[in-house]
């Protein structure tokens, strides 16, 4: 490798440093692109929901912390579709694991309670089916 | 002569990609160090009306990168949408520390959608994206942080593009599609470039090994990672007119 091929390197090297950012400290999954997807069209949600159990458990098994706001979004998926019991789980996950979260997820759980008390259509979806016991 | 050439080119590139900007006061924001960040929806002064829940979807990311407990954006939107809140303009001109009260938030981020455009002249396509990010306090309801950015592309090949442009080319190359203009990797880009440098972006979080080492805080000399303490309940005594149904 000669001299002059090294300075086109470093501008590379330089350029990509400045460009690239750092590497993730969280494992976020496919959450970013579903998240896009499912406001881009509604029907997206299937992929939203299963992209947040997948990466909830992917982070999991790796024993890493599952990013901030994971638990309490796939919690509420499951509140949508009617299934309160799990739903209240996840969001007691999300307030054990931050507690920054705890005053938020005591709230929607106590929703949640309330909203399990009263008559519900639940609806399926794809929560409800990962769920499933 | 020659020798100097490449080391100046390189300096000229390295001070391109540096901001060249008065570095902002952290005074309000090392001494409020918040834990939490709550972003709420985001304002679009755009005609590009779905921008806003598109850009929300690219901000947790980096957000929780830097350190700090974000709340769950969808979930979020949602429960402010349920109290008759789903007017992105509403909630930012509501009271900081309410809004942050109702979450049990340390810190609230508005996002602005300034600019979210492609341009088709007849050879280039130019697509970019403009967003003005401010982090207000809590407590005070003090502006902690402000910071705005702009990310663009253009494919112009007239346009003097040299090697160095093309590797940014390459790297945001997925911006262009004749179809339609995909404005993520751009939001992406300027969400990171505003949250990350030294001297400009919000300074690591406490969940961040560096936390306390890239400023000084007030106070602390080498602050070891806070123990969270379980946050004393705000008083919802006096209930906001809104009155929240969770």
């Amino acid at each position: 490798m000669g001299r002059r091929s090294l300075a086109p390197l470093l501008l590379a090297l330089t350029l990509g440093a400045c460009v690239s950012g750092p590497t993730s400290f969280y494992h976020w999954g496919t959450y970013n692109e579903t998240l896009y997807a499912h406001y881009r069209a509604p029907q997206e949600r299937e992929a939203w929901v299963e992209g947040l159990k997948t990466t909830i458990l992917e982070a999991e098994q790796r024993g890493e912390k599952v990013p901030p706001g994971l638990y309490a979004e796939y919690g509420y998926a499951l509140f949508e579709e009617g299934n309160t019991t799990q739903a209240i789980a996840y969001y007691q996950k999300e307030a054990a694991l931050w507690p920054e979260a705890r005053f938020f997820m005591e709230k929607m759980v106590r929703n949640a309670e309330q909203r399990g008390r009263q008559p519900t259509t639940p609806t399926t979806g794809p929560a409800g089916a990962l769920e499933k016991t | 002569m020659t020798r100097l050439l490449p080391v100046a080119a390189l300096a000229a590139l390295l001070a391109g990609c540096i901001p060249q900007v008065v570095p902002p006061d952290y005074s309000k924001l090392l001494a409020a160090a918040p834990r939490s960040i709550l972003v709420v929806p985001v304002v679009n002064n755009t005609v590009e009306v779905d921008a806003s829940s598109y850009f929300l979807s690219t901000i947790p990311v980096p957000v929780a990168e830097r350190g700090y407990y974000v709340f769950p954006v969808n979930l979020v939107k949602r429960v402010l949408e349920d109290d008759g809140l789903s007017d992105a303009s509403l909630v930012h001109a509501a009271d900081p520390m309410r809004l942050c009260a109702l979450f049990g938030a340390d810190a609230v981020l508005y996002v602005t959608i300034q600019r979210w455009e492609a341009k088709y002249v007849v050879l280039a396509t130019t697509v970019s994206v403009g967003f003005t990010y401010v982090l207000k306090d809590g407590k005070t309801g003090d502006t902690l942080w402000r910071e705005e950015r702009v990310a663009a592309y253009s494919s112009d090949p007239g346009s003097g593009q040299g090697g160095a442009a093309s590797l940014i080319a390459a790297i945001v190359s997925a911006a262009v599609t004749k179809a339609s203009p995909n404005y993520m990797p751009l939001a992406r880009q300027a969400n990171a470039q505003a949250m990350g440098p030294q001297g400009t972006g919000v300074p690591f979080g406490p969940y961040r090994p560096e936390y306390g080492t890239d400023y000084q805080r007030p106070g602390m000399a080498a602050p070891p990672p806070r123990l969270p303490k379980p946050k004393p309940k705000p008083k919802l005594e006096p209930e906001p007119e809104v009155r929240p149904g969770w």
